[in-house]
């Protein structure tokens, strides 16, 4: 892919005590070229992040010996530099603003759709790595996530917020199938369920669609039978 | 009604009474007295009079006492019975008529018959009694203030440990992680009580606790299984060798999957707030979360084509828990939104302590009495977990608005008033 990140360095520490969760993460990270290692308590957690550098580290709040908050804080202890995002169960206000209090970057709930935590965890990597400077080129399409703008061969492209967040999401997640749950959920958060916004889904990318084809002349977005969208 | 006025003013008003009752009787006794003691007199005097009569010469007495008191007269025939009775007769000192007990009665001298007939004047008795009536009243009076105030002054003494308990009960929150003590009193009625109440609210606070980490873990517990069968699913959506119709079944399975973990989600969050686990309040400028809740919105209702109208001028605020705010504002909007036409019209206004979120939309299908209820859909639309409006309401129970629905103009009318 065009992404400027050097993917073969990106590694990520996945601290979750449920084995079958966390290899689904790590299943899905791989696929996207990122170097993963699990850790299923605090103390294993704590040993790897002593020994080694991650350049980002997901972590479940809930383990079996302790809360993950205090991981965040070894971690930024030791490796400041380090991109965190809470995985938690709970929803609870109080741990979500503790942890990011605590200089986490993120913080998801779980249930979480994997398509999101790739798409955090690139956005993560990018202002990070890069202090935020940094542009995405995908095929002709060339974007600069901090002025939220895109250009076609340099020319720039009339584009609404909410089309930018969409482009955005899928050049995060290339060629994977983005359902349209996952899709609503991250344009509108809690609202996803709010109105028709599988239509909305739809009305948006058909506009981002047929703006990116007069432009480019290419057909970037496949619909994969109902489910979602495909991005190539 | 306080307690302090409730003894108060029972005591008062047994003690008047008794007063009252008292009064009455000692006057009636008092009145009783004095006639007595005046047929008394009057016995004792006609007793004298006939010793006279017996004992000196009828002629002198014919005419009368000097002081008009007695007067004496012959007469044919005897009669048998003396008569008292009440009379007016002219006082020669007051220059007035005045009450008077008369009694009349008949003797023999000297086979002589006579009519005697004795005035005893009853102003000094009616004046006496007049004077021991209204000393006494008075104090009875000063009885009664001094009882009340003192009565007053003891309940207040005995009752303060009470009070001090009452006050500390009414600033202790089941969320608050102190144990609350009370004072050691010297009535032992208010140490038992203190005591129990000690004990009960250790007692409630541990449930509490205990509850919360319930419902969190509840929550643990089935969102990670959740988790890894919604991300298995987004592995295998993702293999391209999958037939159409096996991609069917991966995604109808995703979609419920999806639609479990929203209702977990809900039905959690109905509990929380059903268990008052959002305690903290901040003043809440409605009219400010609705515009910027809005703002964000604007795309959904530009794609709908909604008509939106909005009249916020008059700041609504409400001490509400943030998070709770925010959600019931969402689900108001979500709803307006959601139940609304292509092309309709969203009308939002805000009163003195008063937002108005009026819609178009299909007539309700359901009773709209059941509107608020859980799990009531108005049309079985799948995305919908039927909880949204029962949320709503918990929202307003727990903070003490109102949410009204009614439907008039083809709208649906929610009124939110706290």
């Amino acid at each position: 892919m065009g992404l400027l990140l050097k993917k073969n360095t990106v590694k990520i520490l996945v601290v979750e005590d449920e084995k079958m969760l966390c290899e689904t993460i790590i299943s899905y990270l791989e696929g996207e070229g990122y170097i993963c290692e699990q850790a299923g308590t605090i103390g294993i957690g704590t040993e790897k992040i002593n020994l080694y550098e991650y350049d980002c580290m997901l972590v479940d709040i809930g383990l079996p010996d302790g809360n993950g908050l205090s991981l965040v804080r070894e971690l930024k202890k030791c490796h400041p530099d380090t991109g965190i995002i809470i995985i938690s169960a709970k929803n609870s206000l109080d741990d979500k603003i503790m942890g990011l209090d605590l200089g986490a970057d993120d913080y998801l709930t779980k249930p979480f759709h994997l398509s999101e935590l790739n798409s955090r965890i690139k956005s993560l990597l990018r202002r990070r790595k890069f202090e935020g400077q940094k542009e995405l080129i995908v095929g002709q399409i060339r974007i600069l996530p901090e002025n939220r703008q895109v250009f076609i061969e340099n020319e720039l492209l009339p584009i609404t917020k909410k089309e930018f967040d969409l482009l955005l999401y899928f050049i995060s997640n290339p060629g994977r199938v983005l359902t349209k749950e996952s899709i609503a959920e991250h344009l509108w958060g809690d609202f996803a369920d709010a109105s028709d916004s599988f239509d909305f889904v739809y009305s948006h990318i058909k506009n981002l669609r047929r703006k990116l084809l007069e432009k480019t002349g290419t057909e970037y977005f496949r619909n994969v039978y109902g489910t979602g969208y495909l991005f190539e | 009604m306080k307690l302090q006025n409730k003894i108060n003013s029972r005591f008062l008003i047994v003690t008047l009474l008794v007063f009252t009752v008292a009064g009455v009787i000692f006057y009636f006794s008092l009145g009783h007295l004095i006639d007595h003691n005046i047929k008394g007199i009057l016995k004792s005097r006609r007793t004298n009079i006939i010793q006279y009569l017996q004992h000196n010469k009828t002629d002198s007495i014919l005419h009368g006492s000097p002081d008009r008191t007695i007067f004496i007269h012959q007469i044919a025939k005897i009669q048998d019975r003396s008569r008292i009775t009440d009379t007016l007769a002219f006082d020669v000192r007051k220059k007035e008529l005045v009450p008077f007990r008369k009694m009349v009665f008949t003797t023999t001298v000297d086979n002589n018959c006579f009519e005697v007939t004795i005035l005893q004047s009853l102003i000094e008795s009616e004046d006496l009694q007049a004077i021991i009536f209204y000393f006494m009243s008075i104090l009875f009076f000063l009885i009664l203030l001094a009882l009340f105030f003192v009565n007053r002054w003891l309940s207040d003494k005995a009752w303060k440990p009470f009070f001090n308990s009452l006050s500390l009960l009414k600033s202790w929150k089941i969320s608050d992680k102190k144990q609350i003590s009370f004072d050691q009193t010297d009535i032992s009625e208010f140490d038992q009580l203190n005591r129990m109440l000690e004990e009960m609210i250790q007692k409630m606070q541990t449930d509490f606790i205990n509850l919360k980490e319930f419902t969190e873990n509840a929550s643990h517990e089935i969102q990670t299984p959740l988790a890894i069968i919604k991300s298995k699913l987004e592995l295998l959506l993702n293999d391209n060798e999958l037939s159409v119709l096996q991609h069917k079944r991966l995604r109808d399975a995703f979609e419920s999957t999806t639609r479990l973990s929203k209702l977990n989600d809900a039905l959690l969050l109905l509990s929380k707030i059903e268990n008052k686990q959002f305690v903290e309040k901040v003043d809440v400028d409605f009219c400010k979360l609705i515009s910027s809740r809005l703002e964000y919105l604007e795309e959904l209702f530009a794609l709908k084509q909604i008509e939106l109208s909005v009249q916020l001028d008059i700041r609504v605020i409400i001490s509400i828990n943030p998070m709770l705010a925010d959600i019931l504002i969402n689900n108001l909007l979500s709803n307006a939104l959601k139940h609304n036409f292509n092309h309709g019209k969203l009308i939002i206004s805000s009163e003195i302590n008063k937002i108005t979120f009026a819609n178009t939309g299909n007539p309700l299908s359901i009773d709209p009495s059941k509107l608020f209820k859980r799990f009531v859909k108005n049309n079985t639309s799948e995305e919908s977990t039927g909880l949204g409006l029962a949320i709503t309401t918990e929202i307003c129970k727990a903070n003490h608005l109102r949410l009204n629905y009614n439907f008039s103009n083809d709208l649906h009318i929610f009124t939110l008033v706290s």
